[in-house]
C-alpha cells in the first residue's frame, strides 16, 4: 500500500503510471469546469465521472463515507444562506412561507446551482489528494519549473504538519497524565486549556528550527550568494518520464475544456434554464 | 600529513551570555585522523564543532577572538556554501535533519545544492547507499522509518557530498544501542576505506574509543587534554575527576593501575579486556 | 524490611493500536510497593506502550490492569494518574506554563484541589526535587535539560502518585548528570518509598540502580527478575538486542577465571580481583 495524502492506495493502482504533472493538470483544469456550468445535472454527472476515476484508481471507496457529513452540512449551510438569509427581488416566485420566512424559487435554484458547482470542485481535490503522495506534488510543481524555493517551502510545510500532528498527540497525552480531564467543564475552560497546547508545540518547533537551519546550511544550501544560483540537477525528475498516454490525457483534458467553453459560449449549453432536473423540481414544488 | 584544521587562541562568546562558551583553544587536526571529543554537557564541544564548519560565526551572533583555519583558509573567508563542501556535519536530532519527502530525495538534496550533474549524483548515491545499507529504504518517507534509520540517512546524505572532513555532533545520543552500533559500523568502514578526517563528539565512549586515533577533553570551555587515545586514557584519574567515565573494561584496569596491581596498556574494547584479564589472573 | 504487597497486577494484557499494530502480547506481571524496576528493550519493543497502559493513558484491548485495587478499564484517567505518574522522555512535551511554579501547580489545579493544598503540594515537590528558588519564576523553556527534567518530575510528584515511571532519564545527559538524576530517583525510592520504574537502554545505569529488570522484545516480556539474574541470561538478552554492561561482560567472559557472572559494577569487579589475588 502506498500512503497518499488522504489515505492508502494499493501498489498496483494504474494511477501511479501517470505522470504527476498530469494529475496536477487534471486538478487545475477540471476544477474550472463547474465554473462554466450552471446546470446541476451536468455537475452531478461530473461528480459521478470523478467517482468512477477514483474507483478505477483503486482508491479505497470507504474513505468517501467520511465526506458525507461534510457534504450534508455544507449543503445545509448553502441552502440556508441563500433562502433564509438571501435577499428578495420583486419578480421572485414565492414557493412557501415557513415560520415567517419566505422561500423563493429563485433562491432555492441558486442554492442548488452553487452547491452542485462546489461539489465537483471538492471531489476533484479529494481525487487528487487521494492519489498523490507528497512526492508527486513536488514533482508536479518542479516539472512546470516552479522555483525550487517555493516547492521546498511547500514540502517543508507538509513535513512540519506531520511532525506537529505527532507532537500534538504526545502533548495531549502529557496533559492527561497531569490530570487534565475536559469532561464536564465549561467551554471557556476547555478553550483556555486547548490553547495551552500551543506552548509546548511552539517550544518544540523553536528548538527544531535552529537545528533545521543548521542542517540546511551544513548541506550546502546557500540562501544568498554565488552558490544560491546553482543550477539544480532535479534528480527526482529522472524517475518520471512522460509516456504517450500522458500526452493523450493532457490533450483530452485540454480538448474537453475547450469544447466546454465552445458549447457554453457558442451554443449556450449547460445553462440552468435548460436543466431538466430543475424543470422537474420546479414542477414538483409548485 | 598536513593539518586540515588549525585553531589558534580561539575564543567564542555567544551574544546573549556573559562569559565565553570556549576560550583560548589551540589545536590542530591532521588529515585522515579520527578524533573523539568528549566532556560534560555545556563544555563547549558543540560550539567547537560548529566553529570548524563555519556555522559559527555564520549562523550565530557573538564575539570571536583568534583564528579557525580549515585547509589553510580562515573560516570566515570562504564564500557562502563553499566551506560546506569541504566539511560535513551530522547533528544529534534525526528528526530535525530530515528535510525532504523521501530518503532518496534527502540523499540527493545536498548534491543538488552543490550543482552536481545527474550522472555524478547517481554514482555518489550508489556509493553512499552501499556504505550505509539504505537501499531498501530509498522510497520511504520520513515518518515511516525509525530514528536510527533517519540518522543513517543523515550520515549518508552528508557523505554523498564527499566532504574531506566529517564532523558528527553526538550522532547517537537519541538512538538505541543497536542503531548506535550501526552508525559506528559505518564510521569504521569509512575509516578503513576512505581518507576522510573524522571528528566525533560523543558520550558513548564504548563505541568511540576503539575507533579514535586521538581524543580531546573539553571542560567548562577549555581544552584540557589532547592526546593519542591510549595515553589519553592513562590519565583516567583526571577524567574521572572531571566527570568523564571511561568504558567499563578500561575503567576496571585503570582502577587496578591506581592500586598498583597493573602496569601497561588499557584495553580499548571488551575483547582486549578479556585477554588482559586472562593474562593478569595468571590463567 | 518493608511489608510488600502487590500494588499493580497485570493479567494477560494485549494492546493493539487503531492502525492494527500489536504493541503488547500476553503481558503478565506484578509490581509490589517499593520496587525499583528497569524496563528495557529496543525501540518499538513495547516499553512505552506498557507504561502508558499502566497509568491509564491507554486502555487494554484485552486483559486487565489493576492498580491499587482499581481496574483501569473501569476507572477514569484522573483516578489512574493519581496513582501512577509518567514523566515523558522529552520535557518539552509537557511544559505548558510560563514559569516553573505554575508548571508544578498545573497538575494539582487540574484535579481541583484548594489553593492552600496546591501551594502545599508544589512546595513539597520543589523541596524533594531540589529546585533553587531562583528558578521558580523562570520560564521552563530556558532551563538546561537536567533542570527541565526536574521540573517535569516535580510536576508529576505534585500529584502524589505512588508509582513514578520515568521515560529515558539519562538520554542526552552526560555521566555526571545521569548519576545525579538516578541518585535522585534512588532517594525517592529509598527515602520516600515510591515505586520507581525507569525505561531505558543504558545498561550500566540499570546495573547500578535497578533491583529488578523487565526485558521486552516484540511486544512480549522476555525476562523478568532481579538484575543480577537477568544479566546472566544471555540468550534472552540477545533477543532484546541489548548487552549487559561492559564490566558484566568482562566478568562473564571466561568462567574459569573465577569472577562472578552476576557482577554489576567496576567496584565489585575490583573487590573480586583483590580476593582472587589473595589480598
Amino acid at each position: 500500500m502506498n500512503k497518499t495524502l488522504l489515505g492508502y492506495v494499493p501498489n498496483e493502482s494504474p494511477i501511479y503510471a501517470v505522470h504527476p504533472f498530469v494529475k496536477l493538470f487534471f486538478l487545475l483544469v477540471v476544477s474550472l469546469f463547474p465554473m462554466f456550468v450552471s446546470a446541476p445535472d451536468w455537475n452531478i454527472g461530473l461528480v459521478l465521472v470523478i467517482i468512477i476515476f477514483m474507483w478505477i484508481s483503486r482508491v479505497n471507496m470507504k474513505t468517501l463515507k467520511i465526506y458525507v457529513p461534510v457534504a450534508i452540512s455544507m449543503g445545509t449551510i448553502i441552502f440556508l444562506s441563500y433562502t433564509v438569509l438571501g435577499g428578495t427581488h420583486p419578480e421572485f416566485e414565492l414557493l412557501a412561507r415557513v415560520w415567517g420566512v419566505n422561500f423563493y424559487w429563485e433562491r432555492v435554484r441558486d442554492a442548488l446551482v452553487v452547491y452542485f458547482r462546489v461539489l465537483p470542485m471538492i471531489f476533484t481535490m479529494v481525487f487528487f489528494l487521494s492519489t498523490s503522495r507528497e512526492r508527486d506534488i513536488i514533482v508536479a510543481m518542479r516539472s512546470v519549473k516552479i522555483p525550487f524555493v517555493v516547492t521546498y517551502v511547500f514540502a517543508m510545510a507538509l513535513r512540519s504538519a506531520g511532525m506537529v500532528l505527532e507532537d500534538f498527540q504526545i502533548v495531549r497525552q502529557a496533559e492527561q497524565a497531569r490530570g487534565f480531564d475536559p469532561a464536564g467543564k465549561s467551554l471557556p475552560y476547555k478553550i483556555r486549556q486547548y490553547v495551552m497546547y500551543m506552548v509546548p508545540l511552539f517550544a518544540l518547533s523553536l528548538r527544531r528550527s535552529e537545528e533545521f537551519t543548521n542542517a540546511l546550511v551544513a548541506r550546502g544550501y546557500a540562501f544568498t550568494g554565488k552558490f544560491s544560483k546553482v543550477k539544480r540537477a532535479d534528480y527526482i525528475l529522472t524517475h518520471y518520464s512522460y509516456k504517450n498516454f500522458d500526452y493523450v490525457f493532457i490533450s483530452l483534458i485540454s480538448i474537453a475544456f475547450v469544447a466546454l467553453l465552445i458549447f457554453r459560449y457558442g451554443f449556450g449549453y449547460f445553462l440552468v434554464e435548460q436543466s431538466w432536473l430543475m424543470r422537474i423540481l420546479r414542477e414538483a414544488l409548485s | 600529513m598536513s593539518n586540515v584544521i588549525e585553531i589558534n587562541d580561539y575564543s567564542w562568546k555567544y551574544i546573549n551570555t556573559k562569559i565565553p562558551a570556549i576560550e583560548n583553544i589551540n589545536l590542530s587536526i591532521k588529515e585522515g585522523s579520527f578524533v573523539g571529543i568528549i566532556g560534560p554537557n555545556g563544555a563547549g564541544k558543540t560550539t567547537l564543532a560548529y566553529s570548524m564548519d563555519g556555522l559559527i560565526p555564520g549562523q550565530y551572533n557573538g564575539v570571536k577572538k583568534g583564528t579557525v583555519e580549515v585547509f589553510g583558509t580562515e573560516v570566515e573567508n570562504f564564500a557562502k556554501g563553499e566551506l560546506q563542501q569541504l566539511v560535513g556535519v551530522v547533528f544529534s536530532d534525526p528528526e530535525a535533519q530530515f528535510t525532504a519527502m523521501t530518503v532518496e530525495d534527502e540523499l540527493v538534496f545536498g548534491m543538488e545544492n552543490i550543482g552536481l550533474s545527474v550522472p555524478e549524483i547517481k554514482e555518489r548515491l550508489d556509493w553512499a547507499i552501499e556504505l550505509t545499507d539504505l537501499s531498501h529504504l530509498l522510497m520511504k518517507p520520513p515518518y515511516e522509518i525509525s530514528g536510527g534509520q533517519k540518522q543513517r540517512v543523515a550520515l549518508a546524505a552528508v557523505l554523498a557530498m564527499r566532504p574531506k572532513i566529517l564532523i558528527l555532533d553526538e550522532p547517537t545520543s537519541m538512538l538505541d544501542p543497536v542503531s548506535r552500533g550501526r552508525i559506528f559500523e559505518v564510521l569504521a568502514k569509512l575509516k578503513a576505506e576512505e581518507n576522510n578526517t573524522i571528528i566525533v563528539i560523543e558520550h558513548s565512549l564504548e563505541n568511540l574509543v576503539p575507533l579514535a586515533d586521538e581524543m580531546m577533553l573539553m571542560v567548562d570551555g577549555a581544552l584540557l587534554l589532547q592526546d593519542k587515545t591510549q595515553s589519553f586514557f592513562q590519565q583516567s584519574k583526571m577524567l574521572l575527576e572531571k566527570g568523564v567515565y571511561p568504558p567499563g573494561a578500561m575503567h576496571f584496569f585503570h582502577e587496578l593501575q591506581m592500586k598498583n596491581y597493573y602496569q601497561g596498556k588499557l584495553p580499548l574494547t571488551v575483547t582486549e579486556g578479556i585477554d588482559l584479564l586472562r593474562e593478569i589472573t595468571g590463567s | 524490611m518493608t511489608e510488600y504487597k502487590s500494588y499493580i497486577e497485570v493479567v494477560n494484557l494485549d494492546f493493539e493500536y487503531p492502525d492494527g499494530t500489536q504493541a503488547l502480547k500476553e503481558i503478565n506481571l506484578e509490581i509490589k510497593k517499593g520496587e525499583f524496576i528497569a524496563l528495557i528493550g529496543q525501540n518499538g519493543s513495547g516499553k512505552t506502550t506498557l507504561s502508558k497502559c499502566l497509568n491509564g493513558l491507554y486502555k487494554p484491548t484485552a486483559g486487565d490492569i489493576v492498580v491499587d485495587g482499581l481496574n483501569s478499564k473501569d476507572s477514569s484517567i484522573v483516578q489512574m494518574v493519581k496513582r501512577v505518574g509518567y514523566v515523558f522522555q522529552n520535557p518539552d512535551h509537557q511544559l505548558f506554563n510560563n514559569n516553573c511554579w505554575d508548571e508544578i501547580a498545573y497538575g494539582p489545579r487540574n484535579i481541583q484541589l484548594s489553593a492552600e493544598e496546591v501551594e502545599e503540594r508544589v512546595n513539597e515537590a520543589i523541596q524533594v526535587v531540589g529546585l533553587p528558588k531562583f528558578y521558580h519564576s523562570e520560564h521552563p523553556f530556558f532551563l538546561s535539560k537536567g533542570l527541565r527534567q526536574r521540573v517535569a518530575i516535580a510536576s508529576i510528584l505534585a500529584l502524589r502518585p505512588h508509582v513514578i515511571i520515568v521515560d529515558e532519564p539519562t538520554t542526552g545527559q552526560d555521566t555526571k548528570q545521569s548519576l545525579e538524576i538516578m541518585d535522585f530517583l534512588k532517594d525517592l525510592n529509598e527515602k520516600h518509598g515510591h515505586t520507581i520504574i525507569i525505561i531505558t537502554h543504558d545498561m550500566p545505569i540499570v546495573g547500578r540502580y535497578a533491583r529488578r529488570v523487565i526485558a521486552m522484545a516484540q511486544a512480549r516480556i522476555m525476562a523478568d527478575g532481579p538484575t543480577r539474574e537477568v544479566f546472566t541470561q544471555s540468550e534472552v538478552l540477545e533477543k532484546t538486542f541489548l548487552a549487559p554492561p561492559q564490566i558484566t561482560q568482562l566478568a562473564q567472559a571466561d568462567p574459569s577465571l573465577g569472577f562472578d557472572p552476576r557482577t554489576l559494577t567496576v567496584e565489585e569487579m575490583v573487590e573480586q580481583f583483590l580476593e582472587i589475588k589473595g589480598e
